[in-house]
């Protein structure tokens, strides 16, 4: 009887151990997939921002705009409240902790750029300035990426920037993204023996981007580039996001 | 022999035993000064001229045996930097309006391509151990003289013309040119301006005078040129019967609605680009033949202070190289006469800038009568 009472006590917390240990490693990987999630749509909140002031900023007959990145902030701490209930200003407890380290690092990097940006955009007298959502976005990511162990990019198959290249990973996801419909979700992966985490969020062309991006095909737009033919709602790119669990 | 040399005298002040000698004559001098103080200033002058000729002497001899002060262009060696000044009023296709791009805020234009190709030279000059890296002061074009003469900048690179009257402040050294063909043009909007001074050639029948016609077409009209540019001092010196617009920029020439303007003079390849791609409302004033009006030849050059001889001469080899070589008439050619986007050129290899050396919120700054003519 004794020994039964032992065989079942010593089962009893094996189970309880290796449970709480599958639920101790399952806790940081939602936690750091939750993070990538929100710190794709924070930089994709601060592009929506510039193409929101898009006219404004192109505007010649103005000199200083109000763009300021405090005004920025403002904006993309409203929408990013709007998008997910989370309010960058005050980050609640319930929000994993990498997620309250690094939003906050995002945020500022972008309103460094925005920052950076003044004289560009307080220019009179000249219209297009080239401080649009793809330049906003490779900044703030390049940013925020040299001050973090996690690595943001803005990537496209055929980006105009070639630093923006896609890796054969991301090459890949973008690929199947193409022939799909839209979806509004990420695509996370644990890679390198569950070491890290990749992330790639979509981004689909709105009826904004087809100004530089749409048709006709070929011919070149107002920064030089030439339109890739894109309709209303294709994939256009995406935000790429890996977090190395054991760098922290 | 230079007398009151700067560098010779700070050579000599270098030197320990040096600085002793000028320790005591520094003493001599209050002592004399003392002594012939109450008897008359002039003996004293004429001792202290004498004594100062003894002095640089006495300097040049320091100097040549241990030429210790380093010279400009050690100085840019060791810095690992060329300090070039560039007016933040955009002179398109020399220098475009401050654009953004992925990599940042950057200036692009024919005149930045130019400095690339003197700081890669520059890197060859000192050892090619390091590169020397351009960093570009983007200031108001009249600032750039201030900042020059005040040490703040190696050179500095504008379409500025070095050859027409009143252009060339004292101090300041113009290299031999990298364009040629930088004439001063004019732009108009109304086509009974360009009527007027076609009228005044047609009275010349075969026997052109640019001046005397132009003088007669514009005389009584509304004509605007930018403060301190070269069409400025032409339409200063030339034009006499005309109400001259003084404005801040050429930006704000073209914007000025009162008093309505007939006729804008700036740099003839500047105003050809603009015309071209930027303001297609005014067009130039060309001969009855159709050919661009050009009022006087002009061309541009690099621009130093005096004292920076081996740097000037420096500059002088390099762009007589690239001239050689043909390289600066495919840079005139990539920038004047090709098709092309400045901001895709912005993105690959325009030079960022020292933000803290702009003005916080460039304005391009508005036109007002000249008094006093």
């Amino acid at each position: 009887m004794k020994s039964r009472m032992f065989l079942f006590i010593s089962l009893s917390l094996v189970f309880f151990l290796a449970w709480s240990s599958i639920g101790w490693a399952q806790a940081p990987r939602e936690e750091t997939e939750k993070t990538a999630q929100h710190l794709a749509t924070l930089l994709n909140v601060g592009r929506l921002i510039v193409q929101r002031n898009q006219a404004l900023i192109n505007d010649p007959r103005i000199g200083n705009k109000g763009f300021t990145p405090e005004v920025f902030e403002h904006e993309v701490v409203d929408e990013f409240i709007r998008q997910t209930t989370i309010d960058l200003k005050h980050l609640s407890s319930h929000l994993p902790s990498l997620a309250k380290e690094l939003l906050p690092v995002l945020l500022q990097s972008s309103k460094e750029v925005v920052a950076d940006a003044q004289l560009v955009i307080n220019q009179r007298g000249i219209g297009y300035k080239n401080f649009i959502p793809a330049t906003f976005g490779s900044q703030a990511a390049r940013k925020f990426s040299n001050r973090s162990y996690v690595k943001i990019k803005q990537t496209a198959l055929n980006p105009r920037n070639l630093k923006n290249m896609p890796d054969a990973y991301e090459e890949n996801l973008l690929k199947r993204l193409a022939t799909k419909l839209p979806v509004d979700a990420s695509f996370t992966e644990w890679i390198d023996n569950e070491t890290t985490l990749r992330s790639v969020t979509p981004i689909y062309y709105s009826q904004d981007c087809l100004v530089c991006h749409g048709n006709p095909k070929g011919i070149l737009d107002i920064s030089g580039y030439p339109r890739e033919g894109a309709k209303e709602g294709e994939s256009c790119c995406a935000i790429s996001i890996q977090i190395p669990v054991n760098k922290r | 022999m230079a007398l009151y040399n700067r560098s010779s005298i700070l050579n000599s002040m270098i030197v320990g035993r040096s600085i002793i000698s000028v320790r005591s004559i520094t003493q001599r001098l209050r002592h004399l000064l003392k002594e012939y103080g109450s008897q008359g200033i002039v003996p004293f002058l004429i001792g202290l001229g004498l004594f100062l000729q003894g002095c640089g002497l006495v300097f040049d001899a320091v100097e040549l045996v241990q030429p210790l002060a380093r010279d400009e262009m050690s100085a840019i060696c060791s810095r690992g930097q060329l300090r070039v000044g560039i007016s933040v009023e955009p002179f398109r296709p020399f220098v475009f309006p401050a654009v953004f791009t992925d990599e940042g805020v950057r200036v692009t234009g024919l005149d930045v391509e130019l400095i690339r190709e003197v700081a890669d030279a520059l890197t060859t000059y000192c050892g090619g151990q390091k590169p020397i890296v351009p960093t570009l002061h983007l200031t108001r074009f009249r600032d750039l003289f201030i900042e020059m003469n005040e040490g703040h900048l190696d050179l500095f690179v504008s379409s500025i013309g070095g050859n027409v009257p009143g252009a060339r402040p004292v101090g300041l050294w113009y290299s031999i040119p990298y364009f040629h063909n930088g004439g001063i043009g004019a732009i108009i909007q109304k086509p009974e301006v360009a009527e007027r001074v076609r009228a005044q050639f047609q009275k010349q029948a075969g026997n052109p005078d640019t001046l005397a016609a132009i003088q007669e077409g514009l005389s009584g009209l509304t004509v605007a040129a930018q403060k301190g540019r070269t069409s400025y001092l032409y339409a200063e010196a030339n034009l006499k019967n005309i109400r001259l617009l003084i404005c801040d920029s050429l930006p704000a020439a073209v914007e000025t609605k009162d008093p309505r303007i007939d006729v804008i003079l700036s740099k003839h390849s500047i105003l050809d680009y603009v015309t071209k791609h930027v303001w297609p409302d005014w067009h130039l004033l060309t001969r009855n033949d159709g050919t661009p009006l050009i009022l006087t030849q002009e061309y541009f050059s690099i621009v130093t202070v005096e004292e920076n001889g081996r740097l000037q001469w420096f500059l002088n080899n390099l762009l007589y190289r690239l001239e050689e070589s043909g390289r600066l008439e495919q840079m005139r050619r990539r920038w004047l006469e090709e098709d092309y986007a400045p901001t895709r050129r912005a993105a690959t290899e325009g030079l960022p800038f020292e933000v803290s050396k702009v003005p916080e919120h460039y304005n391009q700054g508005h036109c007002r009568l000249a008094t006093g003519r």
